[in-house]
């Protein structure tokens, strides 16, 4: 039963086999699209990352316990906030303004997509690294610091090797996220059909393809790229997911997700 | 500051949130003598000996009153006033914790890691520093051949062992020691405690200790705390 | 030197910092804004006659513009959702929690694992072939609110599994020893001793699927949602929803008033979904205290 994701694989084989090499309208079929995708992913991955460890190294080291508590319950709420409003804003505020500032297209592009993914990623990635660090034993801190250690060398010396899982996991779980999200690449990438040429151009995800052609005509071949799209983006999860486990052996996507564990 | 004396302490109070833990201390520490201070449990003990090297500041909550005064390089240092960097005191007064904390690597690295924070990056100074402490530690037999292993695959005597070598790598001149050989067994006990006198003529400990034969055993001096006072 | 690290150090994480609160502040300060003014029975029912109001909830009169047949239309497909996965979920957490062996228990979280990583709109598009094949080989189904309820089941399935099987795995073990002894069967046990005990983790669990379900754009996207279809008569109809009408909204808003419907109708999603959420974690909360003070 649940292994019934197939099952659209199954039912549109004839479909799979004709559409795989299908030129069709768009340049190069829907590479345009995978590199979309895989472009927003990165960066916004390369964005998030710093983002989210500057924070945790924040409320696990740096600040006191009072405003340490009041960040990681804003990253907690965070974390409830829907992608469609990231999108959303992200039209109405981030779109216009770069578009001022680069005074080049509409101001919707690679780059505004990745910020509001890095924004809507990070708080899962700030709170697993902050779970991670907090399980370090605290006599290794207090060893450190004896030594005359300070908050750099707690954080190269203890937190992090010990945390490689964590933020390995961290990693995979906002990389999943991002790969998967159709809201924000849908309002705010562009969708432009193209290869992705610069930071500022427009692009198109395998997900927002999927979402913007459904709106077409059934049974054209445009249409039937659509499900080639979820193959890709289904088995693109699945290894990440997998390799998740891998790092991970007690924790799961459904609770660390939700901030739950 | 009394001549003779490397820690001098004056209404000390020390409060960790609303509570009080130790009571307008006044009291002193000899150089170069093994001083012991000795008391029931949750006493303060161990509280007083984070005012020497000031780690009670690791702790959110925890606060101060009174005056610390340390003699350090021939200078009187007051704690509290003074401009000196934390990590800078810490390499002069090192700590030893009631249960042995060497870190997740290799015996070696544990060593030199205080070297490298302190700046210390040739590695020949490293190995030649690394082998006199384990030699000045009576450990250097026992795991010259293993010095890429991990610390934790050590016994109980022997990471304690490592980790008073750790503390001394940096050659401070007082060393703190909370309840060293609590944790251990008889035969690394009395190891542990000929490697504390032979220390002696380096530094000057200041060792809390429950075991009052132990005191006796190798103690010079020693203050006796109940709930935060001196009796 | 090495100070300089320091330094940087701190003044790199302090920015990070920033960075985050005052993304966060403008967003919400933005949406706040602009769209408070329009909060209000104004947006939701177009207007603030009260008979009227009550003739639309009535279902005697229609309302255009306003966000009303969107809210219905969300509350629907939450609704069919949980009906759907509320029995399955909890019913594989507790075969989870109380009857599975090792080996089935380690399938189960990779499966499910599985599930939880497939992207929504991967989902929506199983659940619109699932459509084709049933509407090619059986009657004329359309896209429509059965459809994503159910796909939006498949979405958050996951999670009540996991609550549920955690909820009851956590519960003291002294509790199933003392109800053993008294000599019960072993599922009136589970039905009058551990469920209720669990209950507050397994309605966590419940409420952030319930929010989850309500927040979702993709799956109800590919399945039946639709920018003005009024209050759907049959579960075979299309729909409106929350979600979508913003997206909608947002990009195709041809005016300064479209627009602020557009925000007000974001503020009323963030705000069902940060209380859904908080309550989702005070009931977690409540769920450890309780074990705390009343396992005997």
């Amino acid at each position: 039963m649940f292994l019934g994701r197939p099952l659209f694989t199954a039912d549109f084989f004839n479909l799979f086999m004709s559409s795989v090499w299908a030129p069709d309208q768009h340049l190069f079929g829907i590479l345009p699209f995978v590199c979309g995708t895989l472009a927003i992913v990165i960066l916004s991955l390369l964005i998030a990352f710093p983002l989210s460890l500057g924070n945790a190294v924040l409320i696990n080291l740096l600040l006191p316990q009072l405003p340490a508590k009041f960040l990681y319950r804003i990253v907690k709420l965070m974390t409830g906030i829907p992608t469609v409003i990231y999108g959303f804003v992200g039209i109405s505020l981030l779109v216009p303004f770069l578009r001022e500032w680069s005074a080049s297209g509409s101001g919707m592009s690679l780059l505004s997509a990745a910020l509001l993914l890095a924004l809507l990623i990070s708080p899962t990635m700030i709170l697993v690294f902050v779970e991670s660090f907090t399980a370090i034993p605290q006599p290794h801190l207090n060893a450190v610091a004896a030594l005359g250690g300070n908050v750099r060398h707690k954080l190269i010396y203890t937190l992090l090797p010990g945390a490689k899982n964590g933020i390995m996991t961290g990693l995979l779980l906002a990389a999943g996220r991002a790969l998967g999200d159709t809201m924000i690449a849908l309002m705010v990438a562009g969708n432009a059909t193209a290869m992705p040429e610069s930071l500022f151009a427009s692009v198109r995800t395998l997900t927002a393809h999927i979402a913007l052609v459904m709106a077409a005509d059934f049974d054209s071949t445009e249409f039937r790229t659509i499900f080639i799209c979820g193959i890709i983006l289904y088995l693109g999860t699945l290894i990440l997911t997998l390799t998740l486990r891998v790092f991970n052996r007690n924790g799961s996507n459904a609770d660390l997700e939700r901030g739950l564990s | 500051m009394i001549p003779g004396r490397v820690v001098e302490i004056e209404n000390l109070s020390f409060y960790y949130g609303a509570q009080r833990v130790l009571n307008n201390l006044s009291c002193g520490f000899a150089g170069h003598s093994i001083c012991a201070v000795t008391g029931p449990s949750g006493s303060g003990k161990s509280t007083l000996l984070t005012t020497i090297n000031r780690l009670w500041e690791e702790v959110d909550g925890a606060r101060v009153e009174g005056v610390v005064k340390v003699l350090l390089d021939n200078m009187e240092i007051d704690l509290h006033e003074s401009k000196i960097r934390l990590a800078q005191l810490r390499r002069k007064v090192g700590m030893v914790f009631q249960i042995p904390n060497p870190l997740p690597m290799s015996i070696y690295k544990n060593l030199t890691l205080p070297l490298r924070m302190a700046g210390i990056k040739n590695r020949d100074q490293q190995r030649q520093r690394v082998e006199r402490v384990l030699q000045d530690a009576f450990l250097w037999p026992e795991v010259k051949m293993r010095l890429q292993s991990d610390a934790r695959l050590l016994s109980g005597g022997q990471q304690q062992r490592l980790c008073i070598a750790r503390a001394m790598i940096l050659e401070p001149e007082i060393l703190l020691l909370d309840e060293p050989t609590s944790s251990l067994d008889e035969g690394a006990v009395s190891e542990i405690e000929n490697l504390l006198l032979n220390l002696k003529e380096r530094c000057s400990l200041i060792m809390v200790s429950h075991d009052l034969e132990q005191v006796a055993r190798i103690a010079d001096s020693s203050v006796e705390l109940v709930a935060g006072s001196l009796v | 030197m090495s100070r300089i690290y320091d330094f940087t150090l701190s003044l790199f994480a302090g920015v990070c910092g920033l960075l985050l609160i005052a993304s966060v502040a403008v967003m919400l300060g933005f949406l706040v804004g602009q769209g408070g003014s329009v909060l209000g029975l104004k947006l939701i029912f177009g207007s603030t006659d009260f008979r009227e109001i009550i003739d639309i909830i009535l279902l005697r009169q229609v309302v255009i513009n306003a966000l009303w047949p969107a809210l219905i239309g969300t509350f629907l497909l939450v609704f069919t959702a949980l009906i759907t996965a509320l029995p399955l979920g909890l019913g594989v957490g507790v075969y989870l929690a109380e009857y599975a062996g090792k080996p089935a228990k380690v399938f189960f979280s990779l499966i499910f694992d599985l599930l939880a990583g497939v992207p929504s709109i991967v989902i929506g598009l199983f659940g619109f072939s699932v459509t084709i094949y049933l509407h090619s080989h059986f009657s004329d189904l359309m896209p429509c609110l059965l459809i994503s309820g159910m796909s939006l089941a498949l979405l958050v399935l996951p999670y009540l599994v996991r609550t549920t099987q955690s909820a009851l795995e956590e519960l003291p073990s002294a509790l199933r020893v003392t109800s053993f002894a008294l000599g019960a069967e072993k599922s009136s046990i589970i039905l009058l001793v551990l469920l209720p005990q669990a209950l507050p983790g397994i309605f966590s669990g419940i409420v952030l699927a319930i929010g989850r379900a309500a927040e979702d754009t993709a799956v109800i996207m590919l399945t039946g949602v639709v920018a003005s279809a009024g209050i759907p008569r049959s579960i075979f109809d299309n729909y409106e929803a929350l979600p979508f009408y913003i997206y909608h909204t947002a990009s195709q808003f041809s005016n300064q008033h479209e627009l602020q419907q557009g925000i007000g109708a974001a503020l009323v999603l963030l705000i069902i979904c940060t209380l859904l959420f908080t309550g989702a974690g005070l009931l977690r909360k409540k769920a450890t205290h309780h074990f705390l003070y009343h396992s005997k």
